[in-house]
Parts: structure tokens; sequence; C-alpha cells
């Protein structure tokens, strides 16, 4: 997949056209009433704006973003750190990438029955899987980085009497940043995904829990609704892991 | 065959790129376009190829106006421009492919011109293994594969390096004198220009106009050693230099 | 790399998966969780799954779902991308739904999905499809996208006509992205597979998970995992390899 951003259009106007088509097009068939599955936009949005007012949203939304913080926190420490040490070093490298390549791309999902057999059913199983679904990509990515960095830097540095230090601070950390902040702008994008999985699968709390819970009883507005919110969260972290990459990589 | 522009006008933008250039280049005759950055040597050389649409002025081709590409035109590119999915043969077959020619007719000419250039053996290899050199040669290939009358060169050496660079010049001017075809080149390298041409074209930048022709009145073949070494060479390339310099 | 390189990192990656099993071996033993079974047991297990249990069966049935769902987003996605390359404004404007589905946890959707067609194959293919088409259509839009502005300009200096350019030229020139594409589009659809089958239950890989943890048979459980992430990284091993055999021009 190209680690482009894909989230970066082309242009506003394209944008405008395709959400206002969509949102014209959707209201227009709930009206028409064509399929019982599809609402119109307008009683979506009123059942959002009730939910938010009465308090589901956000007492699920605070659940979900807490998760997120445990998970993904972690996995950003952990992950640098590995991706690091793995990157700098070819022994740790040889030992770990084996699993880190194949597990990146594997169903992670497939393990979340596991992490419920570790830890029973509780929250920390929905944190242990924004763990999973953000560690791998960030390693991956900040290896790339640190691997990357180019060779006359080094010897340059070197040169000048550097050490081992005083190297990872001036030449590989600064050179590795874009990719690691590509790699935690990714892994927050997973880790959403996580955490949404996650939540589902264990059913007990958060956003997940409601889009089970909508789902079984029928309430299809109601679902629209949380899927709109689960969107937007999204939309917000990938933006806000975006700025943050611009604010930091200013000589790009 | 024979080019003439007349009244060529070009812009892009609120860049005049050409202001109406008007030359002449007879049927066999090695030409060099040169002039600073920003000239329009490419841009004409484009217009020539029928690749970009001259706002003002036509383009004619053995006394015919030309708009479009042709086969009678073939060009070769700085940045060598081959397929990087296609052999070597493949991609020398290219143009001949394009312009309808057989199977069996477009692999003995591929064949034939790849010996000629000297890449005997590297038909079924990849772009990629190839050096920078060895690609041009590919490249040059593909453009005589289709037989043209004027063969269009933008700085097709300047992304190689000068010893190889030499040989190449001297490989260009033994096929070009073998099948006497027109050559219009484009380069930024004074010695190039007067080493391999009949006449040099130098344009003035910002509008492009022809500032003045020089005739290169060297003996030919150019490739005895001597001709680099000579007082005639280095007044001509030192002439030259003189006037681009007052144009910077 | 020499051979004693090569067996050198050979020693690496064996080191690293008996680490590996003695680390499963000891949470096995130290009792981390109720009935936490160690490799061996989930060896055993897994060999009475295929023997009686329904393994080849669950996966005979996630494999349909898998094949419909992904054969679909490739007949659908790539003429797709490759129509939004070539038309740009249908381009600019389809690629914001792409975007959204990309951000968007597509798990959200599944109970949409489950409502509008009902707990069978066509739900988990539709899982699938709408989990991998997104990627394989952007990927097949960067491709065409990216062709290299020269590579177009040669074409027409040998009076290229459309339709062979866009053969010659924005079809090969697009294909790595578009295998990339597809690489990346099978591992989402394994993704969204076994998703919705640990949701929809009645099904699969995912159903076979699922009611054996219920049924607090965990290293069944274990071995049906293990089975389900093997199989996942088998095939898009195979993939991968297939991608390498149609890129040999790749240096």
């Amino acid at each position: 997949m190209s680690e482009r951003s894909f989230a970066e259009s082309d242009s506003g106007l394209a944008g405008l056209v395709a959400i206002g088509g969509l949102a014209l097009v959707w209201e227009t068939v709930g009206r028409l009433g064509i399929s019982l599955f599809v609402p119109p936009l307008s009683g979506v949005v009123v059942v959002w704006w009730g939910l938010l007012t009465d308090g589901t949203l956000l007492g699920a939304a605070r659940s979900s973003l807490l998760s997120l913080v445990k998970g993904f926190v972690p996995a950003a420490c952990l992950g640098v750190a590995l991706g690091l040490a793995m990157g700098r070093f070819r022994t740790v490298r040889l030992f770990f990438d084996g699993y880190v390549n194949t597990l990146m791309s594997a169903p992670l999902s497939a393990l979340v029955p596991v992490l419920i057999a570790l830890f029973g059913i509780r929250d920390t199983v929905v944190a242990a899987t924004v763990f999973m679904f953000s560690f791998f990509v960030i390693v991956v990515n900040t290896v790339t980085g640190v691997r990357g960095t180019e060779r006359s830097l080094i010897e340059m540095a070197r040169m000048f009497g550097a050490g081992e230090i005083g190297l990872f601070r001036r030449i590989y950390l600064p050179s590795a940043l874009p990719a690691v902040l590509l790699g935690l702008r990714l892994g927050a994008v997973q880790a959403v995904k996580g955490m949404v999985v996650g939540e589902m699968l264990i059913s007990l709390i958060g956003l997940g829990e409601r889009l089970i819970y909508y789902g079984n009883t029928f309430l299809i507005t109601h679902l629209y609704a949380v899927i709109l919110s689960v969107l937007l969260i999204a939309v917000l972290t990938s933006g806000a892991a975006q700025a943050l990459d611009r604010a930091l990589v200013r000589w790009k | 065959m024979d080019i003439a522009a007349r009244g060529v006008s070009r812009r892009f933008g609120s860049v005049q790129a050409l202001a109406e250039v008007t030359l002449a280049i007879r049927s066999g005759e090695f030409v060099t376009l040169i002039g600073p950055s920003g000239c329009g040597k490419t841009t004409l050389l484009k217009i020539i190829g029928g690749l970009v649409a001259a706002d003002t002025g036509e383009i004619l081709i053995g006394g015919r106006r030309v708009a479009g590409p042709g086969r009678e035109r073939s060009m070769v590119f700085q940045d060598f421009a081959l397929l990087p999915w296609a052999t070597v043969k493949r991609n020398v077959e290219f143009g001949l492919l394009l312009a309808g020619v057989g199977r069996e007719e477009r692999e003995a000419a591929a064949l034939r011109y790849i010996a000629k250039v000297g890449l005997a053996g590297f038909e079924d290899a990849y772009p990629g293994q190839l050096s920078g050199g060895m690609q041009q040669r590919v490249g040059l290939a593909r453009a005589l594969a289709v037989n043209p009358a004027i063969l269009l060169m933008d700085e097709p050496f300047a992304s190689i390096d000068e010893q190889t660079r030499r040989l190449f010049q001297d490989d260009l001017l033994a096929l070009w004198s073998d099948e006497r075809k027109t050559v219009v080149f484009v380069t930024h390298s004074m010695e190039e220009a007067i080493y391999l041409s009949d006449r040099v074209i130098v344009l003035s930048p910002r509008p492009g106009r022809v500032h003045e022709v020089l005739d290169v009145a060297l003996p030919r073949p150019r490739d005895a050693a001597d001709v680099r070494a000579s007082v005639e060479f280095t007044r001509l390339v030192d002439g030259l230099w003189k006037i681009l310099r007052k144009l910077q | 790399m020499g051979a004693s390189e090569r067996r050198l990192v050979l020693g690496f990656r064996v080191a690293s998966l008996v680490a590996f099993l003695l680390l499963w071996e000891w949470a096995a033993r130290a009792r981390i969780s109720f009935n936490f079974p160690g490799p061996w047991p989930t060896v055993l297990a897994l060999l009475d799954l295929v023997r009686g249990g329904g393994l080849l069966s669950a996966t005979a049935t996630s494999a349909l779902s898998l094949a419909l769902g992904f054969g679909t987003a490739l007949i659908v996605g790539i003429p797709l991308g490759l129509v939004m390359g070539v038309v740009r404004p249908v381009g600019r404007v389809a690629r914001v739904y792409c975007d959204l589905l990309i951000a968007l946890p597509t798990a959200a959707l599944i109970p949409l999905v489950i409502l509008t067609f009902g707990i069978n194959v066509v739900s988990s293919a539709a899982i699938v499809f709408v989990f991998s088409a997104p990627f394989i259509i952007m990927n097949a839009y960067g491709g065409v996208r990216d062709v290299r502005p020269r590579l177009v300009e040669m074409a027409r200096s040998f009076n290229v006509s459309p339709l062979r350019l866009f053969t010659l030229i924005v079809v090969p020139s697009a294909l790595p992205m578009i295998l990339s594409g597809v690489r990346y589009g099978l591992s989402r659809a394994f993704v969204g597979l076994i998703i919705a089958e640990l949701l929809l239950s009645p099904f699969g890989l995912g159903r076979l998970i699922m009611v054996s943890r219920s049924m607090f048979e965990h290293d069944r459980m274990f071995a049906a995992v293990l089975w389900t992430v093997l199989l996942a990284v088998g095939a898009l091993a195979l993939v991968s390899r297939l991608e390498t055999r149609l890129m040999r021009w790749r240096t």
C-alpha cells in the first residue's frame, strides 16, 4: 500500500462535491423510503443530536477513548523503542522482524479471543487490542526510518568524533523522524480500528458495544448515528496526527 | 529531409518561451541548438517534433507543414524514457510497433539496430540492469529503428559521465555519417556543440530568439584525435563562449 | 549474501522461533489464566480438529466468503480505479469516498451489513468486499495517476493512439501499484472475514474460534486461531511471490 496519505485530497472542491452529493442522495433515498435500511440523513442527524445530548454518546465515547489512550500510548513508546533498536542493530532486527512483518498484515482480530482468554471479558481486552493493532505499524515504519538514514551523514558525524549516543541524538533520530511520525499517524488510525473491533467483540463498553446493541435491536437510525460518530473520531484522530506531523517536520 | 521554422512563437502562461523564431536546416545537416537556461531550445525541439504546438508560425518538413508527430521525425530523450518493464529488444521495437510494422520485420530491425549501437547480446536485458550509457544506446536504437529522416536529440548525453560521453559522441557521428540523417541536437555543452555540428544556432533567453548562427568548418571525420586539440577547435569554442557569456 | 551469512540469518530466525515457543510454554505452565494451553496441547487440538472437528469445512466456508467478497472487489475495484485515473474529475470526487472508507474503522459497518443482508455468506462476502475494495481502488487509481509523464511524451513522439497509450504505457506502468493494492487488499479481506465471522458466529473459522471459547475449550480455540493466522499469512506470501514473479524487471 502506498504510504502517501490518502487523506490529502487534490482539491477541496472535489471533497465538497463528493460529500454534498452523498448527503443529497442519502436524504432523497431515505425520504423515498426505498429501503428499510437507509433512513434519511436528516433523521440520522436528529437521532445523533439526541444521543449526544442525553449523554449516551459522550459516555460511550469517553470509555472508548480511554481504552484508545491506554492501548496507543504503550504501543507508541514500545513500538518506537523496538523500532529504533531493530533499525540500529542487525541482530535485534533479525530476531524480531519475522514476527513484526507477518503480524503487521495478519488478521489480528483472530487473536482477540486469545486476549479474552487471557484477560477475561474486560475493558483491558480493548486496550490490548488497540495496542496490538497499532504496535506493528509503528515498529515497521520506525525501522524504515532508521535504516533510511543517509550513510554519508553517519560517516560525517563519525569523522567529527560522535559516539553512539551522539549519533542517535543528532543523526538517526532527526533523520528517522518523518518515518516515525508517519508510523504514529498510521498507528493512530489502526488504533481506532482496534478500539472498535475490540469493543464489538467483547460487547461490553464503549461505542463498539453501542454498535452491537443497536444492531441487535434493529434501531437502524441509531446505528447510523453511532457509525457517523465513529467516523468522526477516526477522521479527527487522523487529522490531529497529520497536524502534529506537519508541525514537527518543517524541514521537509 | 530539410526543416524550416517560420515565425514560431510559443508562450507558457505568462512566460514567452519563443518569439518569432525563423531558421532553416538543410537535409543531412547536423545542427546544434544552444543557449542559456530559459532560451526555449527544448521547446523549439519539441515543436519541430510535433509534441508541442506553436502559437504562431509554422514548421515545414521537406516543404510540407506539419502539426503533430510523424514517422519522419524521431526523438531521443535526456532521461532515456525507456519502458522499465520491457526488455531492450521490446523497447527498441516500440516505435515500429506503433507504426504498425509486422512482428518478424520488427524483430529483425530491432536486432539490427541493437547491434549497430553496440549492445549485441543485451537484447533480453531490462533497462534496470543497464548503465546510463547503455540505456541511452537503447534509446538511440529505438529512435533509429523507425528509419526517420530527422533525428531530434534533447540533451541526450547530459546524464552520462564524460568519458562515456566522448565515446558516445564519436559513435553518434559514425552512425550519422553512415545514414546522413538530419540531426537537431540540443545541448548545454559548448565543446559538444562544436565537436558534433555543421552549424551551431545560439538562442537568446526570455523570449527565445535566434541570436546568432555559427558555421563550424572543421573537417570530418571529427573523431580523429587532433580535432579536439586543434587551434581551430579551441578558437571556435572560445568564440561560442564569448557569445554565450554575454547572454547570461 | 554469502552462504555463511545466510546460515547466520537462518540461525537467528530459528532462535527467535524457539524463544517464542519457550515463552509460550512458560506462559502455559505459569498458569497466567484459566486453562491457557501450551504449544503441544494446541498442536494436538489442531490435529483433532482436522480429523473430525470440522476445521476443513469451516475453512471451506470461510474461503467461500473470502473468494466471493475479494473476487468482487478485484473485478469491480481495479477497472473502477483505472477509470478514476483516466477520467480525472471522476477520480477526484470518487477518491473522497474511498478515503472515508479507509479512515473509518470498517468493523463499525458490520452490524449494518448484517441487518441488511442477514446472517449468511452474502453478508460476510459483503463485509470482505467493503474491507478490501477501497484499497484496491485507490491503488489502481494511484498507479494510473503516477504514470511517468516522460513515457507518455515518448509514446506521443511516436504518434501513439489513445487506446494504445492506455494499453502499452498506462496499464504496465500502473501494474506494480495495482498488484501491491491486491496484496494489501487481500490482507484486509482476511481481516474483514475474521471480524465478520467472529461477530456473525454461525459460520466458518470465526465461528469455530468463538464456539471453542464459549465452551472453554481453549486448546481448540488456540488451534483454530493459529490455523487462521497461518492460513492468512500463507495466502499473503503466495501473492507476494506472484508479485515478485510478475515484476521481474524491478531491480
